[in-house]
Formats: structure tokens, C-alpha cells, sequence
């Protein structure tokens, strides 16, 4: 009887139901909408802030002080420690590998540029002292999982722009003609890339060939040509710079499998009170939290322990202001999911009173047919939860498809559904109903029966 | 025929006045609805408005954006490397997005001697002459450590962790920034060597160059290395959108012939594109939830609408025209629009406010513009969620009396 009690409201006249139900889901799709964009745009948003670039630099622990102004190291050409490059395949095994999204080692040595051939053929300009920048453009680097990982400079500084195109990393081989023989396959120079001022002041274009000359720390003078493939602006002092693979410059400086800084950009969590903390200070379980949180300093902590003899440090001034302002945007964002809820909660409450307070005289004829106040109650209630469930429905997948389409817009990928949010649209439409209609049905449970179906 | 004029309004009034009157309980729904959506509208709006300016100020936490160098800064003599320090003054102090911060510095590789009873060492730095309060401003990131006092008079330093790491391994009675070794420097004895020792060291950590280096007051460092009145470097951080980034510098590299100014790309960029990101994010989230907040509200409204049926019915069979009948509800929704949307755009300017203050620690300055167009909107969606009302217009009063559907 109950059950068909229920069924029948719902059958006889549907449009109403209808109505309440459509109020019931449009609210809840604003719940669902808010509360996955929310969710979603911390991970999102931290990975836009990668384009700051490089958050971690590795550093030899036993290194003699930088005396660097501007981006230019004043050291004399063979003072400070180095690192072996050998060992960075390492830092994608450490257990925040995932969030780690790029990493490029550096080598910067002092170089001269004795001249300049033109693509005509002419000389020029005198001897010039430069910095000469050894790194990775796009490495591929064979991880020990047997994987392979993409990596280079021009992911961890994506504000570097290349007028043309970045070098190869890897050498490869050039077809050269030898008239008497045919011709026979010989190792090609390496690429590089010129720095825009340098550039300008050499009047160096894609497509020349530049000589540049090291003295070692043996005081013997290599020289190594190389054609260029593109010129770079950085805005920074690598303008002024000349940029080869890492390997041509370690080559040329004689110093075979070594680097000196390793930029590394990772994924992160803002740090909070927690995350300040000296880790040798921590508890067992504390440390265990710690370092299972990507905060940035945990992530420097493990690099540190698979690079052995490097001092890790975080660059303060990208991790820091990536932390305030992504905390400032999360909050926002929440204020907005927590306004959205309450006007959908408000309405939906007014919604679900409303279709309550008409039912008067329904009402008053079960009460004058023996149903006590409980009974009409818990009917009413089952016929509220019942919408609550549709209308909860619905507005979760309408919510969802939103939030899709919001998320591919902007960020270009689509925030997963998640059960959280389906469990708590669900509650909240329940309870949002509920309320609703609680305080008309407090004001039924009063009525009499009689003034009702005399229609007074 | 005015006489019938006038007591038609006036009838139309009175029953309008009814309807709103008959059923407190209906009308305290009704505006709790409509209050609810137009409180959120104001709200959103507004916030939405502050929240795009508080983000770019909240960029200034990645430092300074704008360098300004000499044209070549490696080449040439020390005058030719280095600026006067009155171009400082120079600078536009404000911006269209805010104060611009001004952080005049001078560089140079100098030493830094430890001292501790009758023995010295020195290590090479780069000493760097700047307003000292400024660096913690300009370093907003940087983690601070703890501070030494040491003995004599003289001036605090800021010592990089790299270099405090040096300095802090033996117990030094004297941190002394100065010039590379020429002449031996005596402990205690000041004389011939126009150096001033810190009377306090700070640690810092930047992550960056700096964690390396000593600072000093500007002008101790200006005497020391014998450049009185030159600079190598304007730091300036500049607030705004990129937009007015980019103006602020193309002002600035007309007004400023001698020198450069370039962005730090990494910050302008990267800011331009999460400002960007931040700022669709923000009017996607507040379009949706604007738009299903008034479709929410509409049916809502609709729902408490529909139980007019008798009303209607009963007005039809006494004679009143269908145009006028629905002239007395439309009129009816627009008053509670008019009455919810005030009463509601009310509550959410206030709620933006104490919202704002809650995210940015800044109240939000209340536009006036939102409190009207919320109202508005309000009105718009409370007569247009009374318009499935027309469909009672082929309601026969006959059978809505007879109680059929």
C-alpha cells in the first residue's frame, strides 16, 4: 500500500514531479560541475605552473663558491667540482619519478669564437670570448627499467624560444663525396644553437657553420666546428651565449661524462608548516608522511639520496610563489564550489517546501482517514528521497559532462569522474530535500483534518 | 473613462497585493529561491571582478619581473658596466596594476674575511650592495634562517647559506666583506683597509645565485669597491595583468635611452600563461554556475507557479480576460524578483566581501554596477519563470473546478 501509495503520486501527475525533479538536478549539476573542477585544478594547475621552469638545481656538494653575476660565472675555468652524468638516469627511479617532468644537466664552460664562416664564404669579426653552454635539447635518456625518457632544456626553461630548431643531441653521420672513391659516411659536426645578442653581433644566421675554441684545464687548445640550426632567445644572459649538446661540449672541454648544475622540474604540493620542518627532526612516522607527500623538499631529499655527493636545492623564488598563489586559487575556486552549493541547496529547498505546502488537502484527507502524522511524514519523506536519487542522478552526469567540457577547454584535459563527488551530490540532494520539505511537513503534522477539506 | 481607469489599477494592485500576501509561508519559499540566486549572482560577479586583479598581485611572490642593465655589462670599464644610482628616480613609481617595488643594486667579486683571534681566511664572494629591508621584500620566497651577532661596529649582512656554510665552520669573532687580497689584512686593525665589519650575519636560502653571495647596504658597498653613486642593476617588480606588464615596459624602454630593460621571461611568460589558465578557469566556473543557478531558481519558481491553476481558473470564470489574469502573476513574479533580488544582491555583495577577505585577506572592494545588474538579472528570471503560466491560458475554469488535472 505504501509503495503504491508512493507510486501513484508519481504517475498521476508527473509534470509537477517533473518540475521538482528538474530543480533537484540542475542544482545538483552545479554541485557536481564546482566541486570536480575544484578537485581537479590543483593537479592541473600545478603542471601549468611548470612553465615557470625548473624548481630543484643539483649542485656539487664539494663545489668551490659561484662568484656568478647575471648568469656569468666569474670563476677561473678550472676551479669548482663537477658531476657524473652517468648517474642521472638515477633520478627517475626515486619515488616521486612520476611527478619529476623534466631535468637537463649543464655544462657551461668559457669559450672563445675565433671567427666566423659565413655561409658565403667570407671572413670576419676578431676573437671573442663567450660562454659556451653544453646541455640537452630533447635527450633521450635510457632509464634503468628499460625505458626511455625524453628530456632537455627545452622543457625545464620553456620561455627559451628557437628561431628554427633546437640541435640534436646525438651525433649522426654525413654522406661526403669523394670524387676518385664515391663517397663514404663520416661523423657530421655537431649542431648548436646561437644566442640572439651573439648572433646579432656576429650576424650569425640558421644554416651557418660557427668555430669555437676551449683551452682545457691541461692548457691545450681544442677547436670544434659546428653548423647552426637555430638562434635562441632567452631574454636572460643565454643570449649572449653559444648552446651545444652536452656530450660535443664535455668533448671539447675535455671533460668526458661531467656536468655542473642539473635544473629538475617536478610536480609538487604547496608546502604548508609541515613541510618546513627538518627532516632530521622528524619522527619514524612523521618522515614517513613527509616523504610520501610531493612536497617540493621531499622530492629533494630523494634526489639527493640517489645522487650521492650533490647538494640539492629548491629554487625558492618559483617554489614558493607557485605554493601562494596556487593556494589563493584553490581557495577561491572552493568559495565559488561552496556559493554554487548553497544557491542550488536554497533552491532546491524551496523547490522540494513547495511541493509540500500544495498537498494540503492530501494530506488532510489521510489524516481523516486514521494515517497518523509519522505515517504521512515518512510518506512524503520516501517520495522526496525517491526524487532526491533521480534528480541527484541526473545532475551528476549533466554536472560532469560540464565539468569535461570546462576542463578540456581550459586545460585541455578532462577532470575524471570521481565516486567522492557522485557520494556527495547524492547526500547533499538527500539532505537538501529532506530539509526542504521538513518544514512544511512539521507545519502538516499540525493541521486538522477538518478546516483542511472544508477547504478553509 | 479615466473613473474605470483608475479603479482597474487599482483593483489590478489590490489583488496583486493579495496574492502576495494570501500565503506567508509560499512567499518566504519564493524569496528564499530567488534571494539564494541573486545573492550568488552578486556575489560571483563581483568576487570574479576582484579576484582576476588580487591574482596578479598575488604574483608578485615570484620577486621582481623587470631588469634594468647596462647595454653591455661585460665589456667595456667599470663606468660603462655600471649605472648612476639617480636613474632609480627616474622610474615611473606606479604602474596600471599597482606600486612598482624598486630594488637598486650593486655587484662586484670582493672577499669575505674570517676572523677569530690572531687568524684569518678569506674566501672570494660576490659582494652586493642593496636596501637591505628590500631584500626580504624582493626575496618573498626565500627561507630565512637564524642570525649571529658578532662583536664591533658596522653594518648587518645577509650571507647566502652556501657562503654561511663557510663562514660558520669555525666560531668567527669578524665577518669582514672587502676587496680581493692586495695588502694583508691585520685582525682588529681596520687600518688601510677601508672595510666595515657586519655586527650581525643572517642566513638566508634562495636556491638560486644569490645563495652564494653577502649582501651589504648599498652605499658601504658603493665606498668598498670605490664606485660612490653607481649601480649594476634596477630590480623592479611590477604588478598588473600581462597586458599592462608589457605597457609599463615599453614606457619605460622609451623613457630609459642609456639602459636596458628587459622582463625576466621565465616570470612574464609564465605568468602571462597561468594568469591565462586562472582567469578562463574562473569565468567558465562562473558562467556555468550562474546559468544552472538561474535554471535552478527558474524551476523552482516554475513549480510554485503551477499551483496557480485554481487562481486562474477561478479568475476565468468571473470574466477576467487571459491577458489581464496573466498581466496579475507576471506582475506578481516581477515584484518578488524586484523584492529577492534586492534583498538577495544585498547579502552577496556583503558575502563577496567577507568571501574576499577570507581568500585574499583583502576585502573586496564592492562594484556597484553588480548590485543592479544582479537585481535585474533576478527580475528577468522570476517573470520568466512564470511564463509556462501561459499555458493555463487554455485552461477551462469548468474542469479545474471539477478538480480534474
Amino acid at each position: 500500500m505504501f509503495l503504491r501509495l508512493v507510486a501513484d503520486s508519481f504517475t498521476r501527475r508527473p509534470r509537477r514531479k517533473v518540475l521538482t525533479a528538474a530543480a533537484l538536478s540542475l542544482g545538483m549539476a552545479v554541485v557536481t560541475a564546482a566541486l570536480s573542477v575544484s578537485l581537479d585544478v590543483g593537479d592541473r594547475l600545478a603542471s601549468e605552473f611548470r612553465s615557470l621552469g625548473a624548481n630543484l638545481v643539483v649542485t656539487p656538494e664539494a663545489d668551490s663558491l659561484p662568484l656568478e653575476i647575471g648568469g656569468v660565472d666569474y670563476r677561473p675555468g678550472n676551479a669548482g667540482a663537477y658531476l657524473p652524468e652517468a648517474d642521472l638516469p638515477k633520478i627517475k627511479t626515486v619515488f616521486w619519478h612520476n611527478n619529476i617532468i623534466a631535468f637537463a644537466p649543464v655544462l657551461e664552460v668559457s669559450a672563445a669564437l675565433p671567427r666566423v664562416t659565413y655561409g658565403d664564404g667570407q671572413r670576419s669579426d676578431p676573437e671573442l670570448q663567450i660562454p659556451l653552454i653544453g646541455t640537452w635539447a630533447a635527450n633521450r635518456v635510457p632509464l634503468p627499467d628499460g625505458g626511455v625518457f625524453v628530456t632537455g632544456i627545452a622543457k625545464t626553461n620553456p620561455w627559451f624560444h628557437v628561431a628554427g630548431k633546437w640541435f640534436s643531441d646525438e651525433g649522426h653521420l654525413e654522406r661526403v663525396e669523394m670524387p676518385p672513391m664515391g663517397h663514404s659516411y663520416l661523423p657530421a659536426p655537431p649542431e648548436c644553437v646561437v644566442g640572439e645578442k651573439l648572433a646579432a653581433r656576429r650576424n650569425i644566421k640558421a644554416g651557418d657553420q660557427v668555430v669555437v675554441g676551449v683551452t682545457t684545464a691541461g692548457s691545450s687548445q681544442n677547436m670544434q666546428q659546428c653548423d647552426v640550426t637555430g638562434i635562441l632567445s632567452s631574454g636572460g644572459p643565454e643570449d649572449d651565449a653559444l648552446l651545444m649538446p652536452l656530450a660535443s661540449v664535455q668533448e671539447l672541454a675535455d671533460r668526458p661524462d661531467q656536468y655542473r648544475k642539473l635544473y629538475v622540474s617536478a610536480l609538487t604540493k604547496p608546502e604548508d608548516e609541515f613541510a618546513r620542518r627538518d627532516p632530521r627532526t622528524m619522527k619514524p612516522d612523521e618522515f614517513e608522511r613527509w616523504s610520501c607527500s610531493p612536497y617540493v623538499s621531499s622530492i629533494a631529499y630523494s634526489i639527493g639520496k640517489v645522487l650521492p655527493g650533490t647538494d640539492v636545492r629548491v629554487i625558492r623564488r618559483v617554489a614558493e610563489g607557485e605554493g601562494t598563489v596556487l593556494r589563493r586559487v584553490r581557495a577561491l575556486l572552493w568559495m565559488v564550489t561552496l556559493l554554487a552549493l548553497l544557491a542550488a541547496a536554497l533552491a532546491v529547498g524551496a523547490s522540494s517546501a513547495a511541493s509540500v505546502m500544495e498537498r494540503r488537502t492530501e494530506i488532510g484527507l489521510m489524516k481523516a482517514l486514521g494515517a497518523g502524522s509519522g505515517t504521512v511524514g515518512f510518506l512524503l519523506a520516501a517520495e522526496q528521497l525517491l526524487l532526491a536519487f533521480v534528480g541527484g542522478g541526473i545532475g551528476y552526469s549533466l554536472g560532469t559532462i560540464l565539468a569535461r567540457l570546462v576542463g578540456q577547454k581550459i586545460f585541455g584535459v578532462a577532470p575524471a569522474p570521481s565516486l567522492l563527488v557522485l557520494v556527495a551530490v547524492l547526500a547533499l540532494a538527500a539532505g537538501v530535500t529532506l530539509l526542504g520539505s521538513a518544514i512544511p511537513l512539521r507545519r502538516a503534522s499540525r493541521y486538522e483534518p477538518a478546516p483542511i477539506l472544508r477547504g478553509e | 473613462m479615466s473613473a474605470p481607469g483608475t479603479g482597474n489599477r487599482a483593483m489590478f494592485w489590490r489583488i496583486v497585493r493579495r496574492l502576495l500576501g494570501a500565503n506567508r509561508g509560499r512567499l518566504f519559499v519564493i524569496l528564499l529561491a530567488l534571494g539564494a540566486g541573486a545573492a550568488v549572482t552578486a556575489a560571483l560577479l563581483n568576487l570574479q571582478v576582484d579576484a582576476k586583479r588580487r591574482i596578479t598581485t598575488e604574483f608578485r611572490a615570484f620577486g621582481p619581473n623587470v631588469l634594468i642593465t647596462p647595454f653591455d655589462r661585460t665589456q667595456g670599464s667599470a663606468r660603462e658596466s655600471t649605472l648612476p644610482t639617480a636613474l632609480a628616480d627616474r622610474i615611473p613609481p606606479e604602474s596600471e596594476g599597482g606600486h612598482v617595488a624598486i630594488s637598486p643594486s650593486l655587484y662586484f667579486i670582493g672577499a669575505v674575511y674570517f676572523s677569530r683571534a690572531r687568524s684569518v681566511s678569506h674566501v672570494p664572494a660576490v659582494i652586493v650592495g642593496t636596501d637591505l629591508s628590500q631584500v626580504r621584500q624582493f626575496g618573498a620566497g626565500w627561507q630565512w634562517k637564524k642570525t649571529l651577532q658578532l662583536e664591533g661596529s658596522g653594518h648587518p649582512c645577509l650571507l647566502g647559506t652556501k657562503l654561511y656554510r663557510e663562514a660558520s665552520s669555525g666560531k668567527w669573532d669578524h665577518v669582514v666583506p672587502g676587496r680581493s687580497p692586495k695588502s694583508p689584512y691585520t685582525p682588529g686593525v681596520m687600518t688601510g683597509f677601508d672595510a666595515i665589519p657586519c655586527t650581525e650575519i643572517t642566513e638566508f636560502s634562495s636556491g638560486g645565485p644569490e645563495d652564494s653571495q653577502i649582501f651589504l647596504p648599498l652605499h658601504d658597498a658603493q665606498s668598498l669597491s670605490l664606485m660612490g653613486g653607481r649601480i649594476s642593476i634596477l630590480q623592479l617588480n611590477v604588478p598588473g595583468t600581462p597586458k599592462q606588464v608589457d605597457a609599463y615596459i615599453a614606457a619605460l624602454q622609451q623613457q630609459l635611452q642609456g639602459a636596458e630593460v628587459r622582463p625576466i621571461r621565465q616570470f612574464t611568460e609564465g605568468e602571462a600563461k597561468i594568469y591565462d589558465r586562472i582567469s578562463g578557469l574562473l569565468t567558465a566556473t562562473v558562467v556555468i554556475v550562474l546559468l544552472l543557478t538561474g535554471l535552478c531558481v527558474m524551476a523552482a519558481m516554475t513549480n510554485v507557479a503551477m499551483e496557480r491553476r485554481n487562481d486562474v481558473g477561478l479568475m476565468k470564470a468571473i470574466g477576467g480576460a487571459t491577458r489581464r489574469v496573466l498581466r496579475l502573476f507576471m506582475m506578481e513574479a516581477a515584484l518578488l524578483g524586484l523584492a529577492g533580488g534586492v534583498i538577495g544582491g544585498a547579502a552577496g555583495i556583503f558575502l563577496s566581501v567577507w568571501l574576499g577577505k577570507q581568500v585574499f585577506g583583502v576585502a573586496a572592494e564592492p562594484r556597484l554596477i553588480v548590485y543592479p545588474v544582479s537585481v535585474a538579472l533576478t527580475t528577468i528570471v522570476a517573470i520568466l519563470s512564470a511564463y509556462p503560466l501561459r499555458r493555463l491560458a487554455s485552461v477551462r475554469p469548468a474542469s479545474v473546478f471539477r478538480g480534474e488535472a
